[in-house]
Formats: C-alpha cells, sequence, structure tokens
C-alpha cells in the first residue's frame, strides 16, 4: 500500500481503508463547528493514489467498460478530496483569527490544525483583510478608534453546537452537561454502533481521536 | 476498488453508483434488494405505523436506494408502484416522530439523544434545521445572563 513520508508514522493502508480514512475526515470536517487537525499523510496518499490510476487509465488499452468505470472513480474521490480541502477553506476564513492564534500558541507535540499552504492561506488572508479594513475604513475614523483587534470582532467557532455523531469505539462515562439550572449533569455510555445528538464541546476529544464519527 | 469480474448472464455485486451508471447505458439488469418486497415493506410499515419508538430499518440505506432502483430501473422491480408508495409511508411515519422527538427535545431542553434506528437520510434531512433552531436557543437562553460567558459579538 502507499507509505507516508516525512511523517512520524509509517501509515500503511490499503486503498479502501485510505478512502474510507478521507470519507470520514470529509464528513467530520463537514459536521465539526471548528477546524479540525489537519491531515497531511491522509492528503499525501490520496493525490499518489489518484495519480497512480490516472498513470494506469494513460497506459490501458481502449477498452470502454474499464477505462470508463475507472475515470469514474477518480472522479469520485477527486470529489470528495475537493470537498474536503473546501471545507477547510470556508473555516479558516471563517474564523481566520482565531485558526491563526490557535497555530501559534500550539505547544511542540501538539498536531497542527493547518497545513504549512493552509497557514501561509491563513496569514495572507488576515493580512489583506487588514490592510482593506484599514484603508476603507479605519483611516477616516478619529484616530483614538482606528484600532481593531480582529481577534476579538470575528466570532469564534461555537463549540456548544449540537452536533450528529456515530460511535466507532465504545466509550464509557461521557459526562452530559445541564442545560438548565434544575437539571443535573449525568454520565452515559457509548456504545459501538450507536448514534447520538449531543453538544460537540463533550465530544470533540473523541472526534480527534477517531472514537467517534460526525454524521 | 476491486470489481468484477464481470460474465454475462452471472450476477455480479457492484457499488449502487456503478449499478445505477451500468443500467442508464442498457448494459445490465438490476436485481433489487430481498426487503425491496410488497410482503416485507407491508409488515414493516405497519410495525413503524404501531409503535412510538422508531423500527430497525432493513437497510441504513433504505431511501435512496429506492427512490434510486424506482427511478432509473422500474422496469426490473416486480410491483414498483406498490413499493413507491408502501416506503413512503413508511418514510413519512417515521419523520412524523423525528418532528415529535424534536419538538420535544428543544421543548425539555434536553441535552442528549440516543438515535440508533435512525438512517443517514432521516437525520440529514432534518438535522440541519435542528442543531441550528438549537444553536439559536443557546444563544437566547446565554445573552439572559449577562456577565456569564456570553459574547456579545457572538452571532
Amino acid at each position: 500500500g502507499p507509505d507516508s513520508d516525512g511523517g512520524s508514522e509509517e501509515l500503511v493502508l490499503t486503498p479502501a481503508q485510505l478512502i474510507r480514512s478521507l470519507e470520514q475526515a470529509w464528513l467530520n470536517e463537514k459536521f465539526a463547528p471548528e477546524l479540525l487537525e489537519s491531515k497531511p499523510e491522509i492528503i499525501e496518499c490520496v493525490v499518489e493514489q489518484l495519480d497512480h490510476m490516472e498513470a494506469n487509465l494513460k497506459r490501458a488499452k481502449r477498452e470502454d467498460l474499464k477505462v470508463s468505470v475507472h475515470r469514474m472513480e477518480i472522479e469520485r474521490i477527486r470529489y470528495v478530496l475537493s470537498s474536503y480541502l473546501r471545507c477547510r477553506l470556508v473555516k479558516i476564513e471563517k474564523f481566520f483569527p482565531h485558526v491563526l492564534e490557535k497555530e501559534k500558541s500550539r505547544t511542540e507535540g501538539e498536531p497542527s490544525i493547518l497545513s504549512p499552504e493552509e497557514f501561509a492561506f491563513a496569514k495572507e488572508y488576515m493580512a489583506n483583510t487588514e490592510t482593506y479594513l484599514k484603508n476603507v475604513a479605519l483611516k477616516h475614523m478619529p484616530p483614538n478608534l482606528q484600532k481593531v483587534s480582529l481577534l476579538k470582532s470575528v466570532p469564534k467557532p461555537n463549540l456548544d453546537s449540537f452536533v450528529f455523531l456515530r460511535v466507532l469505539e465504545r466509550q464509557e462515562n461521557i459526562l452530559v452537561e445541564p442545560e438548565t439550572d434544575e437539571q443535573r449533569e449525568y454520565t452515559i455510555d457509548l456504545e459501538e454502533g450507536s448514534q447520538h445528538l449531543i453538544r460537540y464541546k463533550t465530544i470533540a476529544p473523541l472526534v480527534a481521536s477517531g472514537a467517534v464519527q460526525l454524521i | 476498488g476491486d470489481l468484477g469480474p464481470f460474465n454475462p448472464g452471472l450476477p455480479v455485486e457492484v457499488p449502487v453508483w456503478l449499478a445505477i451508471n451500468l443500467k442508464q447505458r442498457q448494459k445490465c439488469r438490476l436485481i433489487p434488494p430481498e426487503w425491496m418486497d410488497v410482503e416485507k415493506l407491508e409488515e414493516i410499515r405497519d410495525q413503524e405505523r404501531k409503535e412510538d419508538t422508531f423500527t430497525p430499518m432493513p437497510s441504513p440505506y433504505y431511501m435512496e436506494l429506492t427512490k434510486l432502483l424506482l427511478n432509473y430501473a422500474s422496469d426490473n422491480i416486480p410491483k414498483a408502484d406498490e413499493i413507491r408508495t408502501l416506503v413512503k409511508d413508511t418514510w413519512d411515519t417515521r419523520l412524523a416522530k423525528l418532528r415529535l422527538s424534536a419538538d420535544s427535545f428543544v421543548r425539555q431542553q434536553e441535552a442528549h439523544a440516543k438515535l440508533d434506528n435512525l438512517t443517514l437520510m432521516e437525520i440529514n434531512t432534518t438535522g440541519t434545521f435542528l442543531t441550528q433552531a438549537l444553536d439559536h436557543m443557546y444563544k437566547l437562553r446565554t445573552n439572559l445572563q449577562p456577565g456569564e460567558s456570553a459574547h456579545s459579538q457572538d452571532f
């Protein structure tokens, strides 16, 4: 299977498992209110796989059925990959000061939420927005109103949003916080294969670890 | 993935997207799943109407498969019209139950719900509306108490 290079972990997956990982990352990203960890190993391997498949197609004889089926498969995978990357870009643009702040204050062992390309994009986006805001509005304001903290004014992702999830690995004693003052907190167990509706904040670490899948 | 071998006259299992594509190009005949049968679907519909809870469905993709197969391969499905009606009735009953559940979830300000027998199609049909409604409720509620974690710029 495809190996990842440049990562500290050796990721050896069958092509089917790789696509399954891509789909999982895609769905999680789609339904999570915040930007999730970047998955460079998956992206790299998928791109490699697509290149490999394209190369095979070029070499194949003009067998109508086989070629068209493989071409369809390539298009389907490409769609998922594009949708995944686009979803991330939307979130980066929406939450840019917070995303950059989180990345800057990341400790050494923590995984990155931005790929190097995404990081460069976010920085440029921030710089452009600041310049635009300054030139269009701020420099025309009275001197004491010319500073705007984008970190304070751009809305943060709402981690208290509700999400739907399916359990991949059994979890015990997940704490459910009460909504109202009259309610009490309680714990639940998450059985494998069960589906739930719950606040994102409670289960965010389970999404990151792959124990649950957002749906 | 791996597919085939494709031999004329012999049934082979393929992903639905490929099956529909081949059928559209008139290269094959589609074989409906076992549960796509009038008696079985009548049983399911009746049970769904009887119980307050959600019946486990024969396929997590029952709605999608029914729509696709009836749209593109109705000539391969015996009693297609009856099947269409039965599945629609079951779907309507389930969605009505889901709407009731969602309503009570919001009213009673629940923090968690278990939805094992719901299919993805049902969850995603009402899901966005429900989660956005819950978000709005949350914002309204937290803004009632100033000085808590409410941020006035969070819109």
